[in-house]
């Protein structure tokens, strides 16, 4: 079963099915993290090992859950729009001098936007680009 | 071993012994249930898995119906509500030539891709009436993406459905295995929304910038549908140099003006040099600049027919100069990357054209992409 919450910007899908599993775990893990450490109390320091094993693996399942938990929170679904910036790089067409600012509606390459602050030349929108996100990042092959 | 027995086993101390046996009859039980049911179990699982990309599919088809219609809205100014026509739209089929007398199938082929391109086109503009022929084009590109979303939802729920009524291993296998892909290629065309809806240039535009700015400043004219041609001299040659007529979203006609340019000089071209972007092997660099022979023109190969068939009625040699770039690159905004392929590109132009052609000779250089964003 799945609940589908569309919004301006995201989706999120959140599987019932999953937190109700989590959520039976959760509370498992805390009875039984409850049931090692008092029985750690009354028992006798001959059984204490037992405990200690009983209350690391509640512990870790605990934690496991919550962990879990906070995931499905974060997990939205993804539409695969890219939120980079675009960039207009202009140029002079006479002496090459140039600038770069954010791309405006109505921005297209070879576009004449003024007059060249240093020669009166004419400035072009040159290129128009969108910053990538994964750079630096080499492959072994 | 009798029920007796087992609490008279229990009764004297034979735990152990007893939680051992439990536990190997659940494994038996386990071994045989996966045995048995193995198949439907993956079959199941499988199917979740088509399910959940099912669902992002129908997000992006929305995404897609729903940004056309506001897009219509803002720049058409309709006196109408766009969404009836743009539904309507969005279930548009093209029926494919006959195949089985393949001859002349290219010249149907054509015809019908004609028809599509003028009754989209004459839609957007009873849509959008005030949409001037920049934006016309753009907000054909954005339907057209629209309808791509729409068509691939409307596969996947197709073969899911059909999996989990037939239950068919194979009929779910064939779309599990295709859906990573599947789902690259929609999240790419979902970004193209943004590109197309801004009038930003596109990484399948490539060849086109590489063409503009070598026709930058020079008389240009319309040689065929959409498509301009402009003289260039370089190094002492004549170069015609074409591309689709931008900032428009559309690919022109590479191949008729080719064809058209070729039979005016009556086959007198000593090179014909193609750019385009070439989709890259995953490893290999965006931006990589590639040369090659033959036509380098995409899509349904109307286009690359005419410039090989009139290539070789003129026995005139046909380069290929190649960007590389990622899937997702060809209809999503231009990378910075790609742009820096640009330079590189006009430079092997530059020198393909010296060592394999004489001064005084006449060259084509096309660039071949959508000009979306790119003027001339």
């Amino acid at each position: 079963m799945v609940m589908i919450m569309e919004g301006e910007k995201e989706t999120r899908r959140t599987p019932i099915l999953l937190t109700v599993v989590i959520l039976a775990m959760l509370i498992m893990s805390l009875i039984a993290l409850f049931i090692a450490i008092r029985s750690s109390l009354t028992r006798r320091t001959i059984e204490i090992e037992a405990d200690i094993v009983n209350i690391i693996l509640s512990v870790s399942a605990l934690s496991l859950s919550v962990y879990l938990l906070l995931q499905m929170r974060r997990r939205t679904m993804a539409l695969g729009l890219d939120k980079t910036r675009v960039v207009t790089v202009i140029k002079c067409a006479s002496c090459g001098y140039g600038s770069t600012r954010e791309f405006e509606k109505g921005d297209y390459v070879l576009r004449e936007v003024g007059q060249c602050p240093r020669c009166n030349g004419t400035l072009l929108i040159h290129s128009i680009f969108r910053e990538s996100k994964q750079e630096g990042k080499k492959e072994k092959f | 071993m009798s029920l007796e027995a087992l609490s008279l086993n229990i009764q004297q101390g034979n735990l152990q012994d007893n939680v051992g046996w439990i536990f190997q009859a659940i494994w038996l039980l386990a071994f045989i249930i996966i045995w048995i049911y193995g198949q439907r179990i993956q079959t199941i699982l499988m199917l979740k898995e088509i399910e959940g990309s099912l669902y992002r599919l129908k997000a992006m088809r929305d995404r897609g119906r729903q940004i056309a219609i506001s897009t219509i809205r803002e720049i058409g100014k309709p006196s109408e509500d766009p969404t009836p026509r743009v539904d309507r739209l969005l279930e548009h089929v093209d029926i494919e030539p006959v195949g089985l007398d393949p001859t002349g199938i290219i010249r149907r082929l054509e015809h019908i891709i004609s028809v599509r391109e003028f009754k989209l086109k004459d839609e957007v503009r009873r849509m959008a009436p005030q949409a001037d022929e920049v934006q016309l084009n753009n907000l054909t590109n954005v339907l057209e993406v629209a309808l791509a979303l729409n068509q691939i939802y409307k596969v996947v729920r197709h073969y899911y459905l059909m999996g989990k009524k037939t239950l068919s291993f194979y009929i779910i296998l064939q779309i599990q295995m295709l859906l990573p892909l599947i789902m690259k290629e929609s999240e790419a065309f979902v970004n193209a929304l943004r590109a197309f809806t801004l009038g930003q240039p596109i990484g399948d535009g490539v060849g086109a910038l590489v063409a503009a700015r070598l026709m930058y400043g020079r008389e240009k004219r319309l040689i065929a549908h959409d498509t301009v041609v402009s003289e260039v001299d370089i190094d002492g040659r004549k170069a015609y140099v074409i591309k689709a007529k931008g900032p428009g979203g559309n690919v022109g006609k590479p191949g008729e003006a080719i064809k058209q340019i070729l039979e005016e000089k009556e086959g007198r071209v000593a090179l014909i040099i193609i750019v385009d972007a070439a989709q890259k092997l995953e490893g290999e660099r965006s931006g990589e600049v590639v040369e090659g022979v033959g036509a380098a023109i995409g899509g349904p190969g109307v286009d690359k027919y005419k410039v090989e068939e009139v290539a070789a009625k003129y026995n005139v040699p046909l380069s290929a100069i190649l960007i590389k770039e990622d899937v997702d690159d060809v209809i999503s905004t231009m990378r910075k990357e790609i742009i820096d392929g640009v330079e590189e590109a006009i430079n092997r132009i530059k020198r393909l054209i010296h060592e394999n052609t004489k001064e005084g000779d006449t060259v084509i250089i096309a660039g071949v992409g959508n000009t979306i964003g790119i003027a001339q």
